[in-house]
């Protein structure tokens, strides 16, 4: 990572102006979120300015804990984010080799179906997804909450890309020695590949962690609610006028483990937003 | 034989235990009850006590806690929470999905859009002990689809003017009693606006138009006013609307007055909007009847720009005969929700609900939907003002589907009104057009 220095020319100097003060533009909507959520409902009915001065409160806190339903809505967040996460690299890397490396009919063609999909919106395909899940009695379940997700065309194409990157001389050298193709996939060219792994596994637990459209239709019992539906659940109906500082607290809360996993994998994420994946 | 002494007092003490519990033995019938208006278990947990319930979610939570612990019938209701913007879109997903609840919550302007897909409720009224008869007009009207009733009413809501009593003394705007005067015509009230803004230099209305969740507000408002004047948007028939009638030109137009003259707030939310009224930025509030407690506890607050007074009257009629904008919450039994087995429990519970409404009503802001309540309602503080609306207030027509899509367009067009300079006339226009997409998947 590079460091501001003393006697950087005038660009540099006016580039880091600018880039904090972009920082500070960005953050500051983020600390005014968690300044509201220890303001009590009542004061913020009034005034949602004035986030540093009295009274605060940790009721908002306390009132999210006290739901019986929270930490099994995060369980089931944590079940559904991490086997998206693992089911999605699984698919992603065998697709990604698949694509960079073997020769086999129709590949080109396949290659153009997953880059089109990319283009799809989710909301296009919902009513026969939930039609599907219906038809198998499989909602309100793990398996529709996890398997819609798991074939993620960015994944496979970042994984494709990645594995184009890296030398087939490697490989080559691994045939001459008799290794079958999985066995060069497995031994060689995936621990080479830890990069963007980390890179797409944070991508996919960060969007199923944050995911709310489809377990809103197919987790609907209140026992399979991930967090961002069961946090939802809880507002009432006025809660974008009286209840401001309970909706806030729900969004810090929702928002703690990300940022964990954020301070862990803050270099991957910068690289995957960067240009995907580094090499 | 020491087997049989040993033996003995324990077949003693199984079978008094099996005698002292015979509840044990009886199962327990599982209803599930959808439901939005939130989740409040740290306030409300275990809660019994409805005399101190305040709120939506506090009175549900208790009344469901109260019925778990006190019903004779081994009945468990299970409430199923939904956030309140979703909610149908889950409920349209549960019932594709086969999993469907056995109560769900439903507002009454939503029910034409379902009535293939809930119970007929007039023979299950009979069998449940609930007497139609003693059904609001209002409700009665929102609960039924071609001459059929398809819901339990559980209350009425509308539209008010909550008035800064101390702006309108300020503006010298209240009569000799000390209530402000209400205009009874579009340019008394225009008049009044003035001489709110010459005196106060605020606006003489404040409403909440800048964001998706707010466009009802200016719907509804302008609703009310069309009904004033005997209009519909569907003045000849339901397969088309017309937003060019005089009315609803007239409606538009009030709008465009208020904006064109700053007499009306611009660019608020929800929370700015509620946030203005109670810091005193303008004079009257226009919102639902749920908030008439909230306001009163402002006032009674020293410090509060509401100290002066605050008190609330019916949406004025600025044209021919009074009329307002309502909707009801209502109880829905969805086709397939109910098994043989827990059917009666479901009834018990509805039975038990329309046993409790006024606890609804005083807790959760409503107005109840049952007539023989109305008396006492009127008893509580301001609901003397406001008691009579179930009376003249008129629903959105259940023959047109997508109701929520028709209040949301005619808001963001009223919206374009106040925050963007749009006229009435071009307002008018846009919503005619919007309205054929919105027609079209009748």
């Amino acid at each position: 990572m590079q460091t501001y220095r003393r006697g950087s020319s005038f660009t540099d100097r006016a580039l880091f102006i600018a880039v904090a003060l972009l920082a500070i533009i960005w953050i500051a909507p983020i600390i005014w979120v968690v300044g509201l959520s220890f303001k009590p409902n009542e004061v913020l009915m009034r005034t949602t300015g004035g986030i540093a001065a009295p009274p605060f409160t940790l009721k908002n806190y306390t009132d999210i804990l006290a739901s019986s339903s929270v930490f099994g809505w995060m369980l089931n967040s944590a079940i559904v984010a991490i086997g998206q996460t693992v089911l999605t690299l699984v698919i992603a890397s065998l697709a990604g080799y698949g694509f960079a490396r073997t020769n086999f009919l129709g590949r080109n063609a396949l290659f153009v179906i997953v880059l089109a999909a990319l283009a799809v919106p989710e909301q296009a395909i919902i009513v026969p997804l939930h039609t599907m899940f219906a038809m198998f009695d499989l909602h309100n379940t793990y398996v529709a909450l996890i398997v819609p997700r798991v074939a993620f065309p960015f994944g496979v194409l970042l994984m494709t890309q990645y594995f184009r990157a890296i030398s087939p001389e490697i490989e080559e050298a691994a045939l001459l020695d008799r290794a079958s193709r999985f066995k060069i996939f497995w031994r060689i060219v995936l621990p080479l590949s830890v990069p963007a792994q980390v890179t797409l596994g944070i991508y996919t637990f960060l969007h199923a962690w944050n995911d709310y459209f489809w377990p809103l239709v197919s987790a609907t019992r209140p026992e399979m609610y991930t967090l961002t539906i069961g946090l939802a659940s809880m507002q009432t109906n006025f809660a974008q006028t009286e209840g401001i500082g309970f909706l806030m607290a729900q969004a810090v809360f929702a928002g703690l483990p990300v940022l964990i996993l954020y301070l862990f994998f803050q270099r991957y994420i910068v690289s995957a937003v960067a240009g995907g994946g580094s090499k | 034989m020491m087997l049989r002494r040993a033996l003995l007092p324990l077949a003693v003490t199984a079978l008094a235990t099996l005698w002292t519990t015979p509840a044990a033995a009886q199962p327990k019938t599982e209803i599930t009850f959808a439901r939005f208006f939130g989740a409040c278990e740290s306030d409300y947990g275990s809660s019994q006590d409805l005399a101190h319930a305040r709120g939506e979610c506090g009175v549900m939570t208790t009344l469901v806690n109260l019925f778990n612990a006190t019903n004779t019938d081994n009945i468990v209701v299970k409430p199923q929470i939904i956030e309140w913007g979703p909610y149908y879109q889950q409920l349209n997903a549960r019932i594709a999905a086969h999993d469907i609840p056995t109560i769900a919550v439903m507002h009454t302007a939503q029910l034409g859009d379902y009535t293939r897909y809930v119970e007929e409720l007039e023979p299950v009224f009979k069998e449940a002990g609930i007497d139609p008869a003693d059904f609001t007009p209002n409700a009665r009207a929102g609960v039924t689809v071609g001459g059929k009733i398809y819901a339990m009413p559980w209350d009425t809501h509308s539209w008010l003017w909550h008035f800064n009593v101390g702006l309108f003394k300020k503006a010298g705007l209240l009569d000799a009693t000390g209530q402000p005067l209400v205009p009874k015509t579009v340019d008394e009230m225009l008049a009044q606006a003035k001489q709110m803004k010459e005196k106060t230099g605020k606006p003489y209305i404040i409403i909440a138009t800048s964001g998706p969740g707010d466009f009802a507000n200016s719907a509804r408002g302008y609703y009310s006013w069309l009904y004033d004047q005997g209009g519909s948007i569907f003045p000849n028939g339901f397969e088309k609307a017309d937003f060019k009638t005089p009315e609803s030109l007239n409606s538009f137009r009030v709008f465009e007055a208020l904006a064109k003259n700053d007499y009306i707030t611009k660019g608020l939310d929800g929370s700015g909007g509620l946030g203005g009224f109670l810091n005193g930025v303008g004079a009257i509030y226009m919102t639902g009847t749920w908030r008439i407690d909230d306001f009163l506890a402002a006032s009674a607050k020293p410090d509060s720009p509401l100290a002066e007074g605050y008190t609330t009257r019916v949406f004025p009629n600025l044209f021919k005969s009074q009329a307002v904008w309502t909707d009801n919450h209502s109880w829905v039994l969805p086709k397939g929700g109910t098994t043989p087995a827990n059917r009666k429990a479901a009834l018990i519970f509805l039975k038990f609900m329309w046993d409790h409404n006024f606890d609804w009503a005083r807790g959760g802001g409503h107005l109840p939907a049952r007539q023989s309540l109305m008396t006492e309602y009127a008893k509580l503080p301001l609901r003397q003002y406001v008691v009579d609306i179930p009376t003249f207030g008129r629903a959105l027509p259940h023959d047109v589907r997508r109701q929520f899509g028709f209040q949301n367009m005619i808001g963001e067009e009223i919206a374009n009104i106040i925050n963007s300079g749009k006229t009435a006339d071009q307002a008018a226009d846009a919503a005619q057009e919007r309205s054929v997409a919105l027609l079209r998947g009748r």
